[in-house]
């Protein structure tokens, strides 16, 4: 068991490495310049792009670049291109700002799936099936912007009701029960429409597995003890078609960094996402490889955590 | 079953508490009426976040808009675009010049060079006028003996690899006796007002390598650099502008820490700090010495004759006591650094940019990244505080919601697009601003290329484009028809020159004299070659892509084949532009307010990664850009630019485009409040001055809670 | 949103279950269970009237100039769909009927002139990234399926190319795929390329498992034990049979990558002109809502539709294909 856990970390761990390098060599082979390197500037003369590209290291050689992030990021003192602040403090801010979108997002999937993909696994083929299938496929084959931009117009053009940004402004003397509502106000829209297209597909994965147990034998036999049939589904069926979400919990993470640049774009959420889209823009590279390497570690993280939970849900699997 | 009904009671109790909260937010009208606190608050939507919060190191318009309000310059530009005295009281233009004593020349007459000779030569021409025109001195001549000095020259050197690296070379210089004048005002032909004393060629044969060496041996090619350097570390005659500043007394930073000359001389040595990287090192180059002559008088002195260099005293001042290298120390050690990050701690790495103090009229609050920034005003201003309480930039990344959020009132100004301005127009409820600005947009030909070579070609190309139908339905009349490379709301600007008609016709007929004719398939044809180009953009600003779209299509309808492309950004630059590797672009420039284009028409700056990128070149030109650069005096640069705008109209190595309108919008509800003869408030309309902002008095500016009519 | 391909979801090999009764070809079967699904059945006429309709696309706009998407008529910006031009327009500019079928643009130029070439972009770009990810996909997993154990040093081909798959899964994929957009320059090919090349690793994790279950069926024993050359019994023999399922993602797969392009073509990085997209003139459209409201709703229902008929075509594939769930 120990041993099993120690060599998969070790696995990870080299793999982390392998991808942290892959990120840094995209980044730095691709053409174009961190925008501090300013050609445009119409009085900016070749020496001082020398002392610019010379104090972020560009033209030093790729492993010796690689080496100077590792080690910045190491001691805690990598600074970001565009104003030389430092990037785990600044990462930690959107991370905060990200965290309360993402967790009720996903709070939002995971309540809301089981119960649509479970009421349709029972009623397989009848017309509150096939309608939430048909919803289900409608909802993931919208554009999340078009969506976006229709249900901002209506809120603030129809209910005449704020929506964009984390909270209204001009609120700092209200009593704090209205703040704290405001914020979850602005909370329910952009989380709601990254949470849709997450609502369709787990709804439509429950709604398999629940028939995949179905047709079990022990299932059938469940009935002809003559259980009712409440008991059948919910006790039995459902708790061995869980088994396989279990895992997923793990796999929730990395969702926290990727997808979520459109909605923060959208929405003027200062996340984690658009941090790493206008680092993007500006080729931030420390910004970007940093994003990346945590992405990559809460993947890593993810897998590990599902197979350990696999582990020890499903006691088929003996860690060896 | 339990389970079952969890499962359906959770999702609806987490749905009806979300959207419960529906009920506890103010709507749109709420925060807007019956919220006092809203009218003297001051909301602006802007699409990108500020990057750094310092005069001396922000570049992007987000942080200047910020800085502007918490910083304040020696100098800004009032209203007529002249300069106007800030944190300055007033000012004085003088010049000292040197003339060195070049041993090796003869006098007219045959007789040998020495100092004395040619004081006493100088002097006498003087006194017999035999020196005409010669400018009022301001002390008597002075012979000034021989010196040295020490100091060290950066070079651009190529390593192995081909890239320029920065190299310093250090120097020992020797100064032979100097003749110096102090003139009441500057003038750049001194030393030619000299030539019956000197003779000719005077200035011609000096011999530098006599009196500059390098102090260590270094290899022949960095001594060649070093030799193109030679004029300008000890030039013969050497004029030095010096400027005397008389600052305002009274002044505080928000701290409550007095304003002083010393705060002056250490932004001049901030910016020219290398480990700061200060974008704006190019302005202040120029300066020679800052000296401090009491608290509140400064004299800067320049190393040459650069008449826009005075501009560069707009930007904000830096409070010395809260950056010096004390400060810093002190930072330093709060913040627990390792030993590397200690050795590579600078101004830039300072909190201080997040968390800036000026003298201006809106002291620093809170920033939140991505999200808002926001300032309050600052009581104790010397002038006068602003009437709005609190300013804020909110950060809205996408246009359309920021138009969402300015239609509902949660946001007081955003950068309106022109189809939208347009929309605001009929509106009542809101006032618009359209003003020219210092940018306009042009279709830069490649003038090194066969294809453009000739001028003629280029205003064929500018005839069959119907510029009048861009301005007037893509910019929806927010854009004036330009004909030269000056800003349109300035003097340098000659009004009088008519642009190129639209007459694709005539263009047609020029190219067919050219012997471009028309093929088979309606291409232009010319020695078996068809009329074909790229037109190049960046990518991400939608008016240039249209224009690519409208240009190709106009072409075509002559018979030219246009392909078109467009790049990100830093592509577009390395890839092309710099590299001269491109028929034609779509781009725009913002020009300051000076009247020099040495950098983007002076044929010495077409090399690689420089501003005449086109490779523009015509002597005449260049010769005025030099002397306009050299001009202290309005009236004569005023002339000189209208030639300067003339000839380059005649050769296009532009097609010169439209000046865009900058088109603002607010709630008519803002107005400018002033204090009445009798004391009483009053309310005037806001109005845009001469540079086309209208923000100009925006520290009179307030929100009533009705409608005024004017 | 990276949970949209349904190929990350752990697939049940395939058991043969009971003996099949009936004489029915699996092909005949298949049929039978896709034509009873309705929904299904509708994406998939969708799908033929769009393949129709973006070839018609690219003779009639681009071979033979029927429907003009490059005029610019900036007098007539903005009008509404079924709008007559103005006279200020040549004759040789008018539009193809004299009517604009679905209004003009910012531009003046024919709406329905660029959603019908754009639709063959669009379609292309869908199918060409989806066809670059199945070669990587097949091929990766079919080496590591078939040659898992051959070492090659110190460590397995199976083990080089899963741990390199594991590598690529860590990428946040939607945020790597706009950084790579955004730093390399941008063109039809390489968003192509990008969106093909993020989304492999699903593919080859299947054929992989597909080949390892098929390396043991006495099909293959038997097609060892006679000596058959390798590629015919890769090709022939795993191949088709490891298929299925990864059609079906595929089908999927093209939606998503139309949906990818549109979410680039919001943030500045889509498909560059001169090309057409759906997803660009959607993009471009959204910033006229309240001017000219059919730039935005008509791309933004027509991706919507289309990318619906993929989905629904895929999961009746699924259903169809999936040997669990038939007959019942």
């Amino acid at each position: 068991m120990w041993s099993f856990i120690l060599r998969n970390i070790l696995q990870r761990l080299v793999l982390l490495i392998i991808v942290s390098f892959m990120a840094h060599s995209i980044i730095h082979l691709a053409p174009g310049e961190p925008s501090e390197v300013d050609p445009m500037n119409p009085r900016m003369k070749p020496e001082d792009i020398a002392k610019i590209r010379a104090a972020f290291h560009l033209d030093d050689p790729l492993h010796l670049q690689y080496y100077y992030w590792i080690r910045d990021l190491a001691t805690g003192e990598l600074k970001s291109f565009k104003d030389s602040q430092p990037v785990l403090p600044k990462i930690w801010d959107r991370f905060l700002n990200s965290l309360p979108l993402f967790v009720l997002a996903t709070l939002l999937v995971w309540t809301w799936a089981f119960p649509t993909g479970i009421y349709g696994a029972v009623h397989r083929g009848s017309g509150y099936d096939r309608f939430t299938i048909f919803l289900a496929y409608a909802l993931i084959s919208i554009p999340g912007f078009f969506l976006s931009y229709l249900v901002i117009l209506w809120v603030a053009g129809w209910l005449g009701v704020p929506v964009i940004g984390i909270k209204t402004f001009g609120m700092d003397q209200a009593q704090p029960i209205y703040r704290i509502m405001d914020r979850v106000w602005h909370l329910v829209i952009p989380s709601l429409m990254s949470a849709l297209g997450g609502i369709a597909i787990l709804s439509r994965y429950v709604r398999s597995q629940m028939l995949e147990v179905l047709g079990q034998d022990y299932v059938r036999t469940a009935r002809a003890k003559g259980l009712e049939e409440d008991t059948v589904v919910y006790r039995h069926v459902l708790g061995n078609a869980l088994l396989p979400f279990v895992t997923m919990f793990g796999l929730l993470l990395p969702g926290l960094i990727g997808g979520s640049v459109i909605f923060e774009q959208i929405f003027a959420w200062p996340g984690l996402g658009r941090l790493g889209y206008e680092a993007i823009l500006s080729r931030d590279f420390p910004i970007i490889m940093t994003l990346n390497f945590i992405a990559a570690v809460l993947t890593l993280a993810g897998t590990f955590l599902s197979d350990i939970l696999y582990a020890v849900v499903d006691p088929r699997i003996r860690l060896q | 079953m339990l389970i079952k009904r969890l499962l359906l009671l959770v999702p609806l109790i987490l749905v009806l508490f979300l959207l419960q909260s529906f009920f506890w937010v103010p709507t749109y009208e709420k925060q807007a009426v019956g919220n006092p606190g809203r009218l003297v608050t001051y909301i602006e939507g802007s699409s990108g976040d500020a990057k750094i919060l310092n005069p001396i190191l922000s570049a992007d318009s987000a942080s200047s808009n910020i800085v502007s309000q918490v910083f304040e310059g020696l100098l800004d530009l009032d209203e007529n675009l002249n300069l106007r005295g800030r944190l300055a009281k007033e000012w004085t233009i003088r010049e000292r010049a040197y003339l060195l004593v070049n041993a090796q020349h003869r006098f007219p007459d045959g007789q040998a060079v020495t100092g004395e000779r040619l004081l006493m030569r100088i002097r006498a021409g003087l006194e017999t006028g035999r020196l005409p025109d010669m400018p009022e001195m301001e002390q008597p001549l002075e012979l000034l003996p021989a010196t040295e000095r020490q100091e060290s020259v950066s070079l651009l050197v190529p390593d192995d690899s081909g890239r320029p690296q920065i190299v310093e070379v250090p120097i020992q210089v020797k100064v032979p006796e100097r003749i110096a004048f102090s003139l009441k005002e500057v003038d750049q032909d001194l030393f030619d007002r000299l030539t019956p004393v000197l003779g000719e060629r005077y200035f011609e044969h000096f011999p530098h390598h006599e009196f500059i060496k390098p102090r260590d041996t270094v290899a022949e090619d960095v001594q060649d650099l070093l030799r193109n350097k030679y004029d300008e570390i000890l030039p013969v005659g050497e004029h030095n502008p010096v400027i005397v500043f008389v600052l305002r007394r009274g002044v505080t930073f928000h701290d409550g820490h007095p304003f002083e000359a010393a705060d002056v001389k250490f932004t001049y040595e901030a910016i020219m700090n290398p480990r700061n990287l200060s974008p704006r090192t190019p302005d202040f180059e120029p300066i020679k010495t800052v000296e401090i002559l009491d608290p509140h008088t400064v004299k800067i002195v320049y190393k040459r004759l650069y008449s826009p260099a005075i501009n560069a005293w707009t930007m904000g001042i830096l409070p010395e006591h809260l950056l010096n290298a004390e400060a810093l120390a002190g930072e330093k050690d709060e913040r627990r650094l390792s030993e590397a990050a200690r050795e590579a701690f600078g101004m830039r790495d300072s909190r201080f940019n997040r968390h800036p103090v000026g003298t201006g009229r809106f002291r620093f609050v809170e920033w939140q990244g991505d999200e808002f920034i926001h300032l309050r005003r600052f009581e104790e201003h010397w002038e006068s505080p602003p009437q709005y309480h609190d300013y804020y930039m909110r950060i809205i990344p996408d246009v359309l919601t920021q138009e969402v959020e300015f239609r509902t009132g949660a946001v007081d100004f955003y950068g309106a697009l022109p189809h939208q301005v347009a929309r605001y127009r009929e509106d009542p409820t809101y006032q618009s601003f359209s003003s020219l600005g210092f940018a306009y947009s042009y279709i830069g030909y490649n003038n090194r290329k066969p294809l453009f070579a000739n001028p003629e070609v280029r205003k064929a190309l500018g005839m069959a484009i119907n510029v009048e139908e861009i301005t007037d339905f893509l910019l929806y009349g927010e854009g004036e028809r330009i004909t030269g490379p000056y800003p349109k709301n300035t003097e340098w600007y000659d009004q009088t020159i008519p642009p190129l008609p639209f007459d694709p016709e005539g263009a047609q007929a020029i190219l067919g004299e050219l012997g471009w004719k028309p093929n088979a398939k309606g291409w232009l044809e010319k020695d078996g070659q068809i009329f074909e180009f790229n037109l190049i953009t960046n990518h991400g600003n939608p008016i240039r892509k249209n224009i690519l779209t409208i240009a190709q299509n106009a072409w075509k309808k002559i018979g030219i084949k246009c392909n078109t492309q467009m790049f990100e950004w830093a592509v577009f630059l390395n890839d092309f532009v710099n590299t001269g590797d491109y028929d034609a672009v779509v781009l725009g420039w913002s020009m300051g307010i000076d009247p020099d284009l040495f950098q983007i028409w002076h044929s010495s700056q077409a090399g690689p990664q420089q501003l005449n990128f086109v490779g523009y070149h015509n002597p005449r030109v260049d010769e005025l850009i030099v002397r306009i650069r050299r001009e202290y005096d309005r009236d004569q640069q005023r002339e000189l630019t209208h030639k300067l705008h003339r000839l380059i109209h005649e050769d296009q190595p532009y097609t010169f485009l439209y000046a865009p309108l900058s088109t603002r919008v607010l709630d008519k509800k803002i107005v400018l409040v002033e204090e009445g003869p009798d004391g009483r408030e009053q309310y005037k309309k806001i109005y845009p001055i001469k540079s086309g902002d209208i923000t100009f008095h925006f520290h009179k500016w307030r929100k009533l809670e009705f409608v005024p009519d004017f | 949103m990276n949970m949209t391909t349904p190929s990350a979801m752990p697939r049940v090999p395939a058991q043969e279950t009971d003996a099949l009764p009936e004489h029915e070809t699996p092909w005949q079967e298949f049929l039978r269970i896709y034509k009873k699904d309705r929904l299904a059945l509708g994406g998939f006429y969708v799908l033929i009237a769009l393949l129709v309709l973006a070839l018609g696309g690219k003779m009639l706009t681009e071979w033979w100039v029927v429907f003009d998407p490059e005029t610019v008529r900036l007098p007539d910006k903005f009008l509404p769909p079924l709008a007559v031009p103005s006279e200020a327009v040549a004759g040789t500019d008018q539009p193809f009927g004299g009517v604009y079928l679905f209004g003009t643009d910012e531009l003046g130029r024919d709406v329905f002139a660029r959603m019908f070439q754009g639709s063959f972009v669009s379609l292309s770009v869908g199918f060409v990234a989806i066809g670059i990810s199945l070669v990587v996909g097949i091929v990766l997993g079919g080496l590591s399926g078939y040659y898992g154990q051959v070492r090659l040093g110190i460590m397995t081909v199976d083990t080089l190319i899963m741990r390199f798959t594991d590598a690529m899964m860590c990428f946040p994929t939607f945020f790597l795929i706009l950084t790579a957009v955004a730093l390399l320059p941008p063109s039809i090919y390489t968003i192509m390329f990008i969106i093909g090349l993020t989304s492999w690793m699903g593919t080859a994790r299947f054929v992989r498992a597909e080949f390892l279950a098929l390396r043991e069926q006495d099909f293959v024993m038997a097609a060892q034990a006679l000596g058959l050359p390798e590629a015919r019994i890769i090709f022939r023999h795993m191949v088709p049979n490891a298929l299925a399922p990864v059609f079906v993602s595929a089908t999927i797969g093209v939606a998503t990558a139309i949906l990818t392009e549109s979410a680039l073509s919001f943030l500045g990085f889509g498909v560059p002109p001169p090309y057409a997209t759906w997803g660009n003139i959607l993009s471009d459209g959204k910033g006229f809502i309240f001017d000219a409201p059919w730039l935005f709703f008509i791309p933004g229902i027509a991706i919507f539709v289309v990318v619906l008929a993929f989905n629904l075509v895929g999961e009746g594939l699924r259903e169809a294909l999936n040997p669990k769930l038939r007959r019942r």
